[in-house]
């Protein structure tokens, strides 16, 4: 057998027919060959959510990122372009950019004064003509593009894969659903201030499918908020609404805030006033679900969405709804560094606006008092799984986690007006299934052996 | 910075460095006690308790580097008690079950300026440092938080009161798993 990096295709296939079974092995959460192919396979060859368009005002403005390992600097150019960049020297491999984000025309590597215009063109070489003289064409020396860079519903993502299919066709299905939560305003929608980051000793797959598929977690890691009134008090909330599974290791959960299909709080409490604009720009069926449900869910693998609404900390009166968007950049098999943004409509009131980052900051984030328990909670998966029994890629000690919920017992509901394979509700481990067949199939996919390497 | 219009500028006496000082090291004590309820009598009812975000920019080393508009605490008094009651009267606060051990080191307590207020109140503008350090269950390694406090205390019918802090990391990432602490 194929030996990739210390993993076989034979492990492989076996984890394949095991997922099939309804269980993951436990030893796929902690192990460092694993982790290191999810590098190369995964996250080397998906769609990586880089920044939202409104962080990139006005030419000249940027923001550094990072794609696992990769630092990336996504500029906008004096035409409005958006650009992304291996934020590297070319010269001699620095950290360009050290900044987090700013406005400025050109970046100067300290090291030897190479300096790039925000093109990515090589515009300036310390010395230049003395030292190399007419014969080094610049043009071979400006910063690596990122091989393709795309955005939807002003959503920017980046992909290292030379032979990537586009972000349109990769996204699929899922897209009608990000229109829906990014496209009902005119104005579309706006990051408040830069990302919270903050680092979680978890595996990377642990939180991507905690918040993409994973809504029966709720009901008892964030059972305090239950019990404080802040999330609704029914045993089985987040369990109405319809489990949807999308292409590619996507999903959404449209979650209703009980079994009427009618919700208490229309609109996800916007503003009444914006309701007319949500009509005019969704369809029938996306107008209905965003009057009547919450959404949670991700774009595979590592892009994490939540558009709920919740009561401020400090008020009975009043829900405010918000939009975060998070990435889960994997550091080692048991770490991970959050990325987390606060969307809203460009079109709210300001007034509303402020509440509604207030209402994010008291339920998710680092300090959201839904986020601190799951924090505990994905760390403490971690801890669990990094000895013999678990690590056991023989499986003699059956160290299986299940993901059996709703198999083979739960059918699609033929009537859901939207695309991909909704089940009628959200307890669920269809998406999750779904999700790691997905990682599955990436792992196992052939590298594509490169034409010609200069 | 909330403070309410200022009448006076106030001289700083030893005795008040000393009762500012031995304020903030009593809150630090309810803190790693904790004894939130004793830690929420510190704060006046109008309290504003705000941690922007750090983050790293460009130019100079002295350029600015605070995204206000980036926030991990955005707090009133009533907030702050609805998260005291998460920890007390609810039975399933993950992150704080059981509590890690937590200790606030408070330093470098720097009194800036006093005034009287309109309401005939002293307040004083405080700057402290703080190391938070956390250790969880067997971890070998403990999680810290470091950073700088701007804080206006003041005088309330003859007792010392919280008004306002503005917490300050110095981490553009977090080092703690979670914020389910005060700082």
């Amino acid at each position: 057998m194929e030996k990739q990096s210390g993993i076989t295709k034979e492990t492989l296939l076996n984890l394949k027919e095991k997922l099939k079974a309804g269980v993951l092995p436990q030893w796929v959460l902690a192990d460092r060959d694993m982790y290191d192919l999810e590098i190369k396979q995964v996250f080397g060859r998906t769609w990586q959510f880089l920044a939202h368009e409104s962080e990139l005002k006005e030419p000249g403005s940027y923001v550094t990122r990072w794609i696992a390992n990769d630092p990336i600097l996504l500029t906008k150019t004096k035409s409005g372009e958006i650009k992304a960049f291996l934020n590297s020297c070319t010269h001699r491999g620095t950290l360009l950019c050290t900044a987090d984000s700013g406005k400025q025309k050109s970046f100067t590597c300290p090291f030897h004064g190479w300096t790039y215009n925000n093109e990515g063109d090589l515009v300036g070489i310390a010395v230049g003509n003395k030292v190399y003289g007419e014969e080094m064409n610049k043009e071979d020396w400006n910063l690596r593009p990122v091989p393709n860079v795309d955005s939807y519903q002003g959503m920017i993502f980046g992909n290292l894969d030379h032979k990537a299919e586009s972000l349109s066709d990769y996204l699929g299905n899922m897209k009608w659903y990000l229109d829906m939560m990014l496209g009902r305003s005119d104005g579309g929608m706006e990051v408040q201030g830069s990302p919270q980051r903050y680092v979680v000793e978890a595996n990377w797959k642990v939180t991507a499918e905690n918040f993409e598929s994973d809504p029966y977690h709720v009901q008892f890691t964030h059972k305090s908020s239950k019990e404080l009134g802040i999330a609704p008090n029914d045993p089985f909330f987040p369990g109405h609404g319809h489990q949807v599974v999308l292409d590619n290791g996507h999903g959404i959960n449209l979650v209703q805030l009980d079994d009427t299909g009618i919700s208490p709080i229309p609109y996800q409490g916007m503003p009444e006033s914006m309701w007319p604009m949500f009509q005019k720009n969704l369809n029938k069926e996306q107008n209905d679900m965003v009057k009547d449900t919450f959404f949670v869910g991700g774009v595979y693998p590592n892009l994490g969405f939540l558009q709920f609404t919740f009561p401020l900390l400090d008020s009975d009166n009043g829900f405010y709804n918000f939009l975060n968007f998070r990435v889960w950049r994997p550091l080692a098999p048991d770490k991970v560094e959050v990325w987390s943004w606060h969307l809203i409509d460009k079109d709210a009131p300001q007034e509303y606006k402020e509440k509604s980052y207030v209402s994010f900051l008291s339920t998710f984030g680092p300090s959201g008092l839904l986020e601190q328990d799951d924090a505990e909670i994905w760390s403490r998966v971690t801890q669990a799984s990094n000895g013999i029994m678990a690590q056991d890629k023989d499986l003699s000690y059956n160290s299986f986690l299940n993901y059996l919920m709703g198999m083979d017992r739960v059918q699609p509901n033929e009537d859901f007006p939207g695309p991909g394979v909704a089940y009628p509700l959200c307890f669920l481990d269809t998406l999750s299934r779904s999700m790691h067949k997905r990682w599955i199939d990436l792992l196992l996919a052939e590298t594509p052996v490169k034409e010609e390497v200069r | 910075m909330k403070q309410q219009e200022a009448v006076k500028a106030l001289t700083i006496s030893y005795e008040v460095q000393n009762e500012i000082t031995q304020f903030l090291y009593r809150e630090a004590h309810l803190l790693d006690s904790r004894n939130y309820r004793g830690w929420l009598d510190l704060l006046a009812e109008d309290i504003v308790y705000q941690m922007p975000a750090r983050i790293t920019t460009e130019g100079k080393h002295d350029t600015p580097n605070i995204d206000y508009k980036s926030r991990y605490f955005e707090e009133t008094k009533q907030s702050l008690l609805t998260r005291v009651k998460r920890l007390d009267s609810t039975s399933s606060a993950w992150a704080e079950i059981s509590g890690p051990r937590q200790r606030h080191f408070i330093s470098n307590v720097f009194i800036e300026k006093g005034v009287m207020n309109e309401g005939g109140n002293e307040e004083y503008f405080v700057r402290s440092n703080f190391l938070f350090k956390r250790n969880r269950g067997s971890a070998l390694t403990s999680e810290e938080l470091f950073g700088a406090r701007e804080d206006v205390i003041r005088k309330e019918n003859g007792e010392w009161k919280l008004a306002s802090r503005i917490i300050y990391p110095d981490q553009t990432v977090l080092g703690t798993i979670n914020l389910s602490m005060f700082l």
